[in-house]
């Protein structure tokens, strides 16, 4: 489960959260650290660690922890 | 307030009003809205605002802005009644390269706020200036005089706006409203109707009085308000204190001869 | 702060959210700081700065005139104010109050004006601004830097703050802007900066336009015309002794700018090259004086010949 590890790594990194302020959960808007410019600094992190460009309609419907999980499977990035 | 020394104040600024449009000669020189102000500006500098020439850059000082800026004369007039400008630097006015022109130039050591001239923009700086003091946390009270033609601007509304929604009870506008703009009465070139209600309807703490009358004036200047701005509409005559000039609106902006000086000067 | 990082990052964001997180810097360096907007604050990436600071920022609602007076008031107060708003509104509305406020009163305040030139085409030609950086040249005492992208942003403004004058900064291009700056460097208002080097011609941008101006150059490399390609990220006061020297190093001089080619970047490189004795060409690339249709960002750049095929073929048309 290192891939899940890293995603959550990179999820509590570039929303500058507490580790106590994550969880699986995690919706956009859900807590002021992911407002869009959190959403741009995770996706960005994302795009860097996995080596992939988002489409612009997947940016936009990453709108959860869960929801990123499916997405990066259309990029052949596992990390559930 | 002491009354006779108002009143005294205010007969002063229309001599040196006077004088000085005199002194410019052919440059010429607006005149009836200086004389319409009179008043408010003597209560203002006589009475009210904390202003001295030994503390003229300190944090605490009232500010006052002239929006109608080509009302400068009145301006001039009671800062040398207050002994912040020489009566000599009068006889500068609108001469090459001098700090005393047809309109303001800033010039805080000589207790000048902001240029002012440009119809419309002396309310802003006003709600910048106020909003600054309360960030600042300081008690200072900003004054500002608006013509009633300079209504006609909407950048003036937008000031008030800003002025109530942000509840500035620092700040305190008169409007000298002497019912005339430049080419004429404003009813005929650009109605204000009723100008008192729509400063209340604009969240503004509005009264209506007597721009001549100095107690009146002092009174409305000194009531409380909170979490509104205070707006006084005072109705005043254009060239007040002369009678060759009241409700002329040639008197504008105009030249006063050698014979007109010499019959006007014994009225004051 | 890793610079490399937050290169990469600030680039994807764009120039407006960019400057959002250059705000919570710079507040902490200038705690008398106020930023001032008519009615934009995500627009300006502003919302985390408006949350964690509200006393330090002022929203005047749709009202620019009384943005730059408020501004101005609160500058002769002694507050740092940084104004806000779309570069047309932020340049034009309120003209004669800048004039009057930072021109003749010289109060300073850094206007920040944003979306400016041709990003914002599909929404017409009133959110378009290809006029601000001509009407602003012409009042006295104020400055006008074009960053190149998100990282001169930040360069720009930490300077801008200090800066003797006041300072119209236009920000140009959307989200996923170019990295024209891809580590740290030298910057300095006023001193243009050379990018690439090459004795033939001599490409003049502002803005992340250059993007386009390297690419050209390298096509153009290929072609054994050999290229510089200069960054004059500040308009006025321009850089004369790098317009003097690059016009003496060049038969050619093309300047490009989302602006129109009158009283722009071209404007004021064409000003000095006519009082100086110099042999070398100018061709001013930009808006030709027109407004065009509406459309995307790419089809503006390319009416305009601002596209990399359209610009090499105007320094082929001008060797």
């Amino acid at each position: 489960m290192k891939n899940k590890k890293k995603y959550t790594e990179i999820f509590i990194e570039s929303l500058s959260i507490d580790k106590k302020k994550f969880s699986e959960k995690l919706k956009y808007n859900d807590i002021p650290e992911w407002d869009s410019i959190g959403h741009m600094t995770l996706v960005a992190t994302l795009e860097e660690e996995y080596k992939i460009n988002f489409e612009t309609d997947d940016v936009v419907d990453f709108s959860s922890f869960k929801k990123g999980v499916d997405i990066l499977k259309k990029y052949n990035v596992n990390v559930a | 307030m002491n009354l006779k020394k108002l009143e005294n104040f205010a007969r002063n600024i229309r001599k040196n009003i006077i004088f000085t449009a005199f002194k410019a000669g052919a440059k010429s020189a607006h005149i009836g809205g200086a004389l319409s102000a009179a008043d408010i500006i003597a209560v203002l500098y006589s009475s009210i605002m904390k202003i001295k020439k030994q503390k003229i850059l300190d944090d605490n000082r009232d500010r006052f802005i002239l929006s109608k800026g080509h009302a400068c004369l009145a301006l001039y007039s009671a800062l040398v009644e207050k002994k912040i400008i020489k009566r000599k630097d009068l006889e500068t006015f609108e001469s090459d390269g001098s700090n005393l022109l047809g309109h303001p130039i800033i010039n805080k050591l000589s207790g000048i706020e902001f240029s002012t001239g440009s119809l419309g923009m002396g309310l802003s700086l006003g709600v910048g200036v106020a909003l600054a003091a309360k960030k600042k946390q300081k008690k200072y009270k900003t004054y500002v005089i608006l013509g009633d033609g300079e209504c006609n601007e909407g950048s003036i509304w937008e000031s008030i706006l800003c002025a109530s929604h942000f509840k500035l009870d620092n700040i305190v506008i008169i409007v000298d409203k002497n019912n005339f703009q430049q080419t004429g009465k404003n009813s005929s070139i650009m109605d204000l109707k009723d100008l008192t209600s729509k400063f209340k309807s604009f969240g503004c703490s509005t009264t209506e009085i007597n721009g001549h009358n100095v107690k009146k004036i002092y009174q409305s200047l000194m009531s409380k308000t909170t979490n509104k701005p205070k707006v006084i509409v005072a109705n005043t005559i254009k060239g007040k204190g002369i009678k060759l000039f009241e409700n002329d609106n040639n008197w504008h902006h105009s030249i006063i001869t050698k014979s007109i000086y010499k019959n006007i000067i014994k009225e004051i | 702060m890793n610079i490399q990082n937050n290169i990469k990052l600030w680039s994807s964001l764009g120039m407006r959210a960019t400057f959002g997180l250059i705000a919570m810097e710079l507040v902490k360096k200038h705690p008398n700081l106020i930023i001032t907007t008519s009615d934009v604050s995500t627009s300006a990436g502003l919302d985390r700065y408006k949350n964690k600071y509200p006393d330090k920022y002022i929203d005047v609602g749709i009202a620019e005139q009384n943005l730059i007076g408020v501004s101005a008031g609160l500058s002769s107060e002694g507050f740092k104010v940084i104004s806000t708003t779309f570069a047309p509104f932020q340049t034009l509305r309120c003209c004669e109050q800048i004039k009057v406020n930072l021109g003749y009163m010289k109060h300073k305040i850094c206007m920040v004006g944003l979306a400016s030139g041709l990003v914002l085409g599909n929404l017409g030609f009133t959110h378009c601004s290809i006029e601000d950086i001509g009407i602003l040249r012409s009042i006295p005492n104020i400055s006008i830097v074009v960053p190149s992208d998100p990282f001169e942003l930040f360069k720009t403004l930490d300077q801008a703050i200090e800066h003797k004058n006041s300072v119209y900064i236009r920000l140009t291009a959307g989200s996923n802007s170019k990295i024209i700056n891809d580590k740290d460097y030298e910057f300095e208002i006023g001193k243009a900066v050379e990018i690439k080097s090459g004795e033939d011609v001599s490409i003049i941008g502002c803005g992340n336009i250059l993007w386009n101006c390297l690419e050209a150059a390298t096509v153009l490399k290929e072609k054994n015309i050999k290229c510089s390609v200069v960054n004059m990220h500040t308009v006025k006061p321009i850089d004369k002794e790098k317009v003097i020297e690059l016009a003496k190093k060049h038969k050619l001089i093309v300047t490009v700018e989302e602006h129109n080619i009158i009283g722009g970047l071209g404007s004021a490189v064409a000003e000095v090259l006519a009082e100086d004795k110099n042999n070398c060409k100018l061709v001013r690339i930009g808006a030709k004086d027109f407004y065009s249709p509406g459309g995307s960002y790419d089809y503006l750049k390319d009416i305009y010949g601002l596209s990399v095929e359209k610009i090499i073929q105007t320094v082929f048309l001008n060797l």
